[in-house]
């Protein structure tokens, strides 16, 4: 299984298989009836504790799904595109064409990143060179030989090359900038700023997801239900605890608008045995002493520096729930670490977004105050506006832009007899 | 106010053992335990704030049983400002303040007059088990601007002045010039050589200082000094050096053959500001030990349970010392292995560890990597616009 990811060791090695992806893609017919086929099958491949155990599956059979692809794909290509036809456009059509060679640079630490993206790239017809970061070979690996195993006919596989090499790696990872039509770009400041950095034809497209923070929000007649309050714990939970709170949509706040006659003390509590629950559930296997070390610093610097705070955390370093009031987000932690914030109204946490915001997960009973919000939302920035408990549905579009029309050409034919 | 009187009776009690290594683990416990306690309930009588960080423990300290139960702050704390303290203003004697690299926030921790002299003498009591309690002549590698022991004092200043009680005299062999580095001063060096050319002699420098600003010069001139009976110690971690790829055992070797000693009497030893008056020399079998005053556990990071005799984990420094700030129980950033629970050959009782390496900075990572940066980003286009 190992030949599946090569480890690169030559800037010429990039270049030559960012070649042969191009002459594949300029020469072999695209089937995106195949394509999606080959998906499903991929879907049902993933199956089995080894994969249950790996985080963001769920999230990529999901994906991976007609149920899903087929509504996206026709809306961002058009009706016609599962056939392959030409889309009519007044007295033009229109038919979507690969833009060559996507390169894709996903986050370290999204294990199903590197095929997610890839994934989005194929369905356009175009090859794909994916540098997997060094943590998360292993577990590409694993992923990627059930593709393998159900596209026999490499189909889909023979326009995907998957390379490893140390981020540091400044030749690699300007061959591979040298080398592509299109880039997909996932991951922190840090990282992204480096990868927009690298140089780029002039004529590459460029689709950057992230760096972003995720927030959470309930109105007082949905946190203060008794009936309720235990579901809706649970989702909040099952969201932060996806990829271990480090996602662009994972929640890191929750805003609970105040009920002047509720005390927020027994959600506190039912979020405490939500986040017990979930623990249980999915145990963590590894921690590193960075992250522990952050987690411990945040319960402390949240009681230290006003005395009319709390929080709630087991001696181990598990999950925490640092609770308080206040409009502002907080410095995100992650590793578990939900601040519970009181505010007066949630407007006012909506106003003081600067577009960093990319999901806001919601709970509110009144659905015209949710549409208020949802407006107000999107004026300050926010992408994705979803329900509690689905705030990692991977769909399009992501970060407020479209999956796979960004890496496709849509040509336009307008016929010479019109 | 100072520490109650009897606190403060206790504390000293337990400083002043005789043999602060042969305290047997299950009494040291028990001691330790109870004491403590009484300065968890000291502290929340004293800070509102500390008092808050305990009420929301998990674990109630009055009734836990075990020294790993109680509420331990994480090192990063004492970055905050205004420093915590538990004392007021005017009972400030001294501010220690860690060597941050550059971009980072020193930790700052508060001595009263109660504090220093228990830092002093915590110190003392340890070295003295280690290198004997003579007093001796003793050459700082540092500049001399380090000995000043004013308000402020840094980490290099704080380590100085703590074995300042060994010196009969006190020779700094750096100084300042125009240059940002120090400059070793070679008469000073060739002075103090020649005159103490066979005495028992204490040295003292920063790891990296010593190796940059004293041994590579000397190599350079080809200088060797004949000081056999030099006692170096040293401090401070192997961050820059092991930048430059110097191994302990290359600078070890490197030292002793610029003082024309062996190996064995250069000693490194781990400490911190924030764990005042404890350090943790490494004893003849390259172990650090802890003294009967303090005590050190190394927790797993995944669960935060103190790891047994060969686990690695982060290190939290307990210390009876402090009673100006909250820092007895301190969880650092430091990873260590457990090399003894008890007994080492060297003879020295209780736990015995190994640094292994600072935790690399806790960072957010992932596309979840952000904070709320854009406005900021905003306003600083415009103003470069």
């Amino acid at each position: 299984m190992r030949d599946l990811i090569q480890a690169a060791e030559s800037p010429q090695q990039i270049g030559e298989a960012a070649k042969q992806l191009r002459e594949i893609v300029s020469s072999d017919e695209f089937s995106l009836k195949t394509a999606l086929e080959i998906f499903e099958q991929w879907a049902a491949a993933l199956q089995g504790k080894v994969f249950d155990e790996i985080p963001g599956v769920p999230f990529l059979r999901l994906w991976l799904r007609r149920g899903t692809l087929d509504p996206i794909l026709k809306r961002e290509l058009g009706d016609g595109s599962l056939d392959g036809a030409w889309n009519d456009d007044g007295r033009a059509r229109l038919k979507f064409f690969p833009i060559g060679v996507v390169g894709h640079w996903p986050a370290g630490n999204i294990e199903i990143q590197p095929l997610l993206s890839m994934s989005c790239a194929l369905l356009g017809g175009n090859g794909s060179l994916v540098r997997v970061p060094s943590g998360l070979v292993e577990v590409t690996e694993k992923l990627f030989e059930r593709l393998r195993a159900v596209d026999s006919g490499g189909v889909l596989a023979r326009r995907i090359k998957l390379f490893s090499f140390d981020h540091s790696r400044e030749d690699m990872q300007e061959a591979m900038a040298r080398n592509i039509d299109g880039a997909m770009i996932w991951g922190g400041l840090e990282s992204v700023s480096h990868v927009r950095s690298l140089p780029f034809p002039h004529w590459a497209r460029i689709a950057v997801f992230g760096p972003r923070l995720s927030v959470a929000a309930m109105d007082a007649a949905v946190w203060n239900c008794e009936v309720e309050r235990a579901s809706w714990c649970q989702r909040i939970a099952r969201d932060v605890w996806q990829f271990e709170q480090q996602a662009c949509s994972s929640p890191q706040v929750l805003f609970l608008e105040r009920d002047s006659d509720a005390d927020a003390g027994p959600f506190v509590d039912e979020l405490k045995q939500a986040f017990q629950a979930e623990n249980r559930a999915h145990p963590r296997r590894e921690l590193s002493p960075a992250m522990t070390s952050a987690i411990c610093l945040a319960r402390a610097s949240w009681l230290l520096e006003e005395a009319g705070r709390s929080a709630s955390f087991p001696a181990s370093p598990d999950w925490t729930i640092l609770v308080g009031s206040g409009a502002d987000i907080p410095k995100p932690t992650q590793g578990r670490t939900l601040s519970v914030l009181l505010v007066d109204d949630l407007l006012k946490v909506i106003e003081k977004f600067d577009g960093t915001v990319q999901t806001l997960g919601l709970a509110v009973a009144d659905a015209k105050k949710e549409d208020l919000l949802a407006d107000a939302a999107g004026r300050r920035g926010v992408d994705r506006i979803v329900k509690l408990g689905r705030m990692h549905v991977f769909g399009s579009p992501w970060d407020g832009v479209d999956l796979i029309r960004p890496m496709v050409r849509l040509v336009r034919h307008v016929p010479s007899q019109n | 106010m100072n520490s109650t009187p009897e606190l403060d009776e206790r504390i000293s009690a337990l400083l002043a053992g005789s043999a602060p290594f042969n305290l047997a683990p299950a009494e040291r416990h028990e001691r330790l335990l109870a004491l403590f306690k009484d300065e968890i309930t000291y502290a929340c009588q004293r800070s509102p704030q500390y008092r808050n960080y305990v009420e929301q423990w998990p674990v109630d300290y009055r009734s836990a049983a075990r020294l790993a139960d109680l509420p331990y702050l994480p090192v990063g704390v004492f970055k905050m400002n205004p420093p915590l303290k538990l004392i007021e203003q005017n009972e400030v004697t001294h501010t220690l303040v860690s060597s941050a690299t550059t971009g980072q926030v020193p930790s700052r921790v508060v001595l009263d007059s109660a504090t220093a002299k228990r830092m002093s003498r915590g110190v003392t009591t340890i070295v003295r088990d280690f290198i004997g309690p003579t007093r001796r002549p003793y050459l700082v590698i540092d500049v001399s601007a380090n000995l000043a022991g004013g308000g402020e004092l840094g980490a290099r200043g704080a380590a100085i002045q703590g074995l300042r009680s060994f010196a009969t005299e006190t020779v700094c062999c750096l100084e300042n010039d125009s240059s940002a580095e120090p400059n070793l001063n070679l008469n000073v060096v060739r002075e103090f050589a020649a005159k103490w050319k066979d005495a028992e002699v204490l040295v003292y420098g920063f790891t990296y200082v010593i190796w940059n600003h004293f041994v590579k010069p000397l190599q350079s001139q080809g200088v060797k000094l004949e000081m056999p009976n030099v006692r170096v110690l040293h401090s401070g971690g192997w961050k820059r050096l092991e930048r430059q790829a110097v191994s302990k055992d290359v600078f070890n070797r490197g030292v002793a053959s610029a003082f024309g000693t062996s190996p064995e009497r250069v000693t490194d030893f781990y400490g911190m500001i924030e764990n005042v008056g404890v350090i943790y020399p490494d004893c003849e079998f390259g172990n650090k030990h802890v003294p009967a005053f303090a005590e050190v556990l190394v927790r797993d990071p995944l669960t935060l349970e103190p790891v047994s005799t060969g686990g690695q984990g982060l290190v939290q420094v307990c210390s009876i010392l402090p009673t100006s700030f909250p820092g007895f129980l301190a969880l650092t950033e430091d990873i260590a292995e457990v090399i003894h629970a008890d007994e080492c050959p060297c003879g020295r009782r209780g736990t015995s560890f190994r640094f292994v390496r600072r935790a690399p900075k806790a960072e957010t990572r992932g596309c979840g990597n952000v904070e709320t940066v854009r406005e900021r980003l905003l306003e600083e286009a415009v103003i470069h616009a």
